[in-house]
C-alpha cells in the first residue's frame, strides 16, 4: 500500500515535471493588496495605470496605491510582464513626475516580508511578492488581461480547488488562462495559455462558473490564477 | 564656491549618503527631492548661449529642490524651487519652479492649481531634468535654453486626465491650461533686447493652451500634439530708435494673438527610443509703444534617435532644424530689414548632433557631446547666438563640445 502510494506521488511529480514549469520558479510572482481593495481582479491594463500612477483609484472606486519589491527576479519578472519598461526607464520616469509635481517616487521595499507587512497595513496598497511568500493580512488579487472588446469586470469569483497531493508536494505557481464571455456574461470557454496543467484543470472548472457583466458582444479575456501552497 | 558645493553633492551622491528623503508632516508623509547639473561648453567660433565659449566656459550650472506630500487619497501638494546660471542668463537668481496643489478626482478627470509647470510638446515641463536623457542640449530648434521661462510654468490652472480607448485603441491623456507666465528678467529675451538699449523690468501675461496625446495600440509609440496661445505685455525703459536725443524712455510692447503649435511622436522600446517634433511660433509683437509691428514666424524641427548600448552607456543622435523670419510694419519698416531668406544663416540654424552618457550609478551621469551648426539664426528673434557677446559679428559655423554631468536624489 505504502509503495504504492510512493509510486502514486512520484508519478505525479514526473507527469508534473514534464508537462509544466517547476514551481516556486524564480521570478514567479502574485499580486497582493490591502483588505481594504474590494476588487479581487484587477485588469493588466488598469494594474499598469496603477503602478505608473495614472490612476489611483480602481473600477469599483477603491483607493489604491502602489508598492515595488526592490530589484531582483520578483520585481524584473512583475515589470517585464505588466510594466514593458526597462528599470532605467522606469526610474526616469518617477523622477519626471517628481520633479513636474505630478507624482510621488512610489514605496520600494527590500523583501517579501516588507512588502507583505507595508500592504497589509496601509489602505489601498497593491504590491507583488514572489509565490512562496507567505501572506498574512492581505489578499490576492487576479490579473485578468482586457480582452477583445474592452474591459468587463467580474460580479461572480469562485475559487478553484488545490489538489491536494499537488498542495502536500509543494508545488504551486501562476497558472494563465484565456477566457472567453459570452454577451450574459457566463464563461463559454476555457483554455490554459501557461503553468501547470493540473492545476489549469482545476482553475478552469472554477473560472467556468465566474459571472461578468453583460455586454453587447462576446468577448475574450486573459487570467492569471495564483496558487499559493503556503495558504 | 558653488562649484565647491556641486563637488560635495555629486560625491555624497556618488557615495550613497545623498538620496531622496521622507518625513512625516502632520501624519503625512513629506517626500524631498533635488537634482543638479553642471556643464562646460567650448565652441571653436561663435559664443554661444551667452557664455565666452570660445574659450570654453563652465557658466552652465542649474538646481533644483522640491517637497511633495500626498495630503489624501486625490490631493497632492508640493513646490519646486529652481536656479539656473547659463553665461549672462539667471544668473542664480532663484525662482519658484512650481507650486500647486493637485486633486485628481478621477483618472479621467484632475484639477492642479498654482504655479503649474507649462504641458507643451514632449519636454518642456521636463526640460530641465537633465538626467533623464541621453543629450546634454535638447534640441534648440524647439527647446532653446536661453528661452526656457518663455513657456515653463504658468500660474493659474490645468485640468488634466487620461481615458482608456475601447477596443485596444490605446489610451488618450489631455491637459488644457490657463494662467499667467512671467519671464525673468534674466531671460534670454530681456538679455537679447539689451543689445537695443531696451531694458525690460517685467515681461509675462496670459498663456492658455491645451495638449492631446495618445498612446497607441502599437507599443511604445505616442503621437500628439499641443497648441498654446499668449498674450504678453513687456514693460521698461529704453533708447527709441526714432528719437535717439529723447534719451530713456519709457519702453512698451505687447502681443497680437501670438501662437505656437507643436505637434510631436515618440517611439520607445526595448534599447531603442526615437523622437520627432515640429513646432511653429507666430508673433505679431506691437513694439515701441504701439507705434511699430514686429512679425517673426519661428519654425523648428528635429528627429533623435538614442540607443542604450550596454546598461551604463547610451549614444544618440539628432538633427535640429531652425528658422526664422520677420517682417516689420509701422515705423520700424523704415529702418528695419526684413529677414525673409531662411537659406541666410543669420536665419537659420541647422545643428547636427553626436552623444554619449555613462551612468556612474542611478544618480548620476556624466554627458559628452558633440554639436556641428550650420546658421546663427540671430535675427530677429534670440536663438543662443547674441552680438554682445560676439561683438566682431559672427561665422556662418560652430562645432561645439559640450560635457555635462547631472546628479539627482
Amino acid at each position: 500500500m505504502k509503495n504504492a502510494r510512493s509510486h502514486l506521488i512520484a508519478t505525479v511529480v514526473m507527469l508534473v515535471l514534464m508537462l509544466g514549469p517547476l514551481p516556486g520558479l524564480a521570478g514567479d510572482f502574485k499580486l497582493i493588496a490591502n483588505s481594504s481593495v474590494k476588487a479581487d481582479s484587477i485588469t493588466g491594463e488598469e494594474l499598469k495605470k496603477v503602478f505608473l500612477e495614472e490612476k489611483n483609484s480602481l473600477s469599483d472606486g477603491s483607493h489604491v496605491e502602489p508598492v515595488f519589491e526592490k530589484q531582483g527576479p520578483v520585481h524584473e519578472a512583475f515589470r517585464q510582464a505588466y510594466l514593458g519598461r526597462s528599470d532605467d526607464d522606469l526610474q526616469a520616469y518617477y523622477r519626471a513626475l517628481v520633479f513636474t509635481g505630478r507624482g510621488s517616487m512610489p514605496k520600494e521595499l527590500g523583501s517579501d516580508a516588507e512588502v507583505v507587512a507595508y500592504v497589509s497595513k496601509n489602505r489601498g496598497a497593491i504590491g507583488y511578492v514572489s509565490a512562496k511568500a507567505s501572506l498574512e493580512g492581505v489578499k490576492t488579487l487576479a490579473v485578468v488581461s482586457a480582452g477583445s472588446g474592452g474591459e468587463r469586470r467580474l460580479l461572480t469569483r469562485i475559487e478553484p480547488e488545490y489538489p491536494e497531493t499537488l498542495k502536500r508536494l509543494s508545488i504551486g505557481g501562476l497558472v494563465r488562462l484565456e477566457v472567453t464571455i459570452s454577451p450574459k456574461g457566463n464563461v463559454e470557454k476555457a483554455e490554459l495559455l501557461g503553468g501547470n496543467p493540473i492545476l489549469g484543470e482545476s482553475a478552469i472548472a472554477a473560472v467556468k462558473q465566474w459571472i461578468y457583466t453583460p455586454n453587447h458582444s462576446r468577448t475574450t479575456e486573459e487570467v492569471s490564477i495564483p496558487f499559493d501552497p503556503a495558504r | 564656491m558653488r562649484g565647491v558645493i556641486f563637488c560635495c553633492v555629486c560625491i555624497c551622491i556618488a557615495q550613497g549618503t545623498l538620496q531622496g528623503q521622507e518625513f512625516k508632516l502632520f501624519d503625512r508623509t513629506v517626500q524631498v527631492h533635488g537634482f543638479g547639473s553642471q556643464g562646460f561648453i567650448y565652441t571653436n567660433d561663435n559664443n554661444w548661449l551667452t557664455m565666452d565659449t570660445s574659450g570654453g566656459s563652465g557658466a552652465f550650472t542649474d538646481f533644483g529642490v522640491n517637497m511633495s506630500s500626498q495630503v489624501t487619497d486625490k490631493l497632492r501638494v508640493g513646490a519646486q524651487g529652481y536656479d539656473r546660471n547659463l553665461g549672462q542668463l539667471g544668473q542664480y537668481h532663484p525662482s519658484l519652479d512650481w507650486a500647486m496643489v493637485d486633486y485628481r478626482f478621477k483618472s479621467w478627470f484632475g484639477v492642479r492649481a498654482g504655479k503649474v509647470k507649462t504641458t507643451l510638446g514632449l519636454y518642456t515641463d521636463t526640460q530641465d531634468l537633465d538626467f533623464l536623457r541621453v543629450f546634454a542640449l535638447l534640441p534648440q530648434s524647439i527647446y532653446p535654453a536661453d528661452l526656457r521661462d518663455a513657456t515653463i510654468a504658468h500660474a493659474g490652472g490645468d485640468v488634466y486626465g487620461n481615458i482608456s480607448l475601447r477596443h485596444r485603441l490605446g489610451d488618450l491623456s489631455y491637459t488644457a491650461y490657463a494662467g499667467h507666465r512671467s519671464d525673468s528678467i534674466y531671460s534670454g529675451y530681456a538679455y537679447f533686447l539689451s543689445q537695443y538699449a531696451t531694458y525690460i523690468k517685467s515681461f509675462g501675461g496670459l498663456q492658455y493652451g491645451a495638449d492631446l496625446r495618445w498612446r497607441t495600440p502599437v507599443q511604445g509609440l505616442m503621437v500628439g500634439a499641443s497648441r498654446l496661445d499668449e498674450d504678453i505685455t513687456g514693460k521698461g525703459v529704453g533708447v527709441s530708435p526714432f528719437n535717439y536725443m529723447a534719451g530713456v524712455q519709457p519702453y512698451y510692447e505687447s502681443s497680437k494673438a501670438d501662437w505656437e503649435n507643436q505637434v510631436y511622436g515618440e517611439y520607445a522600446r526595448g534599447k531603442v527610443q526615437i523622437d520627432a517634433e515640429y513646432r511653429r511660433y507666430w508673433r505679431n509683437q506691437q513694439v515701441f509703444n504701439g507705434t511699430s509691428q514686429d512679425l517673426t514666424d519661428v519654425r523648428g524641427w528635429y528627429v533623435s534617435g538614442a540607443y542604450r548600448v550596454v546598461k551604463r552607456f547610451r549614444v544618440g543622435s539628432y538633427y535640429s532644424r531652425y528658422t526664422v523670419t520677420n517682417v516689420t510694419g509701422g515705423l520700424l519698416s523704415a529702418i528695419a530689414i526684413p529677414a525673409i531668406d531662411t537659406g541666410l544663416p543669420a536665419n537659420h540654424d541647422y545643428d547636427k548632433v553626436v552623444a554619449g552618457r555613462v551612468d556612474l550609478n542611478r544618480f548620476w551621469n556624466v554627458k559628452v557631446e558633440g554639436h556641428f551648426m550650420n546658421g546663427y539664426g540671430d535675427a530677429p528673434y534670440p536663438n543662443g547666438f547674441y552680438p554682445q557677446v560676439n561683438p566682431k559679428g559672427f561665422s556662418t559655423s560652430t562645432n561645439a563640445l559640450v560635457v555635462k554631468t547631472s546628479v539627482n536624489f
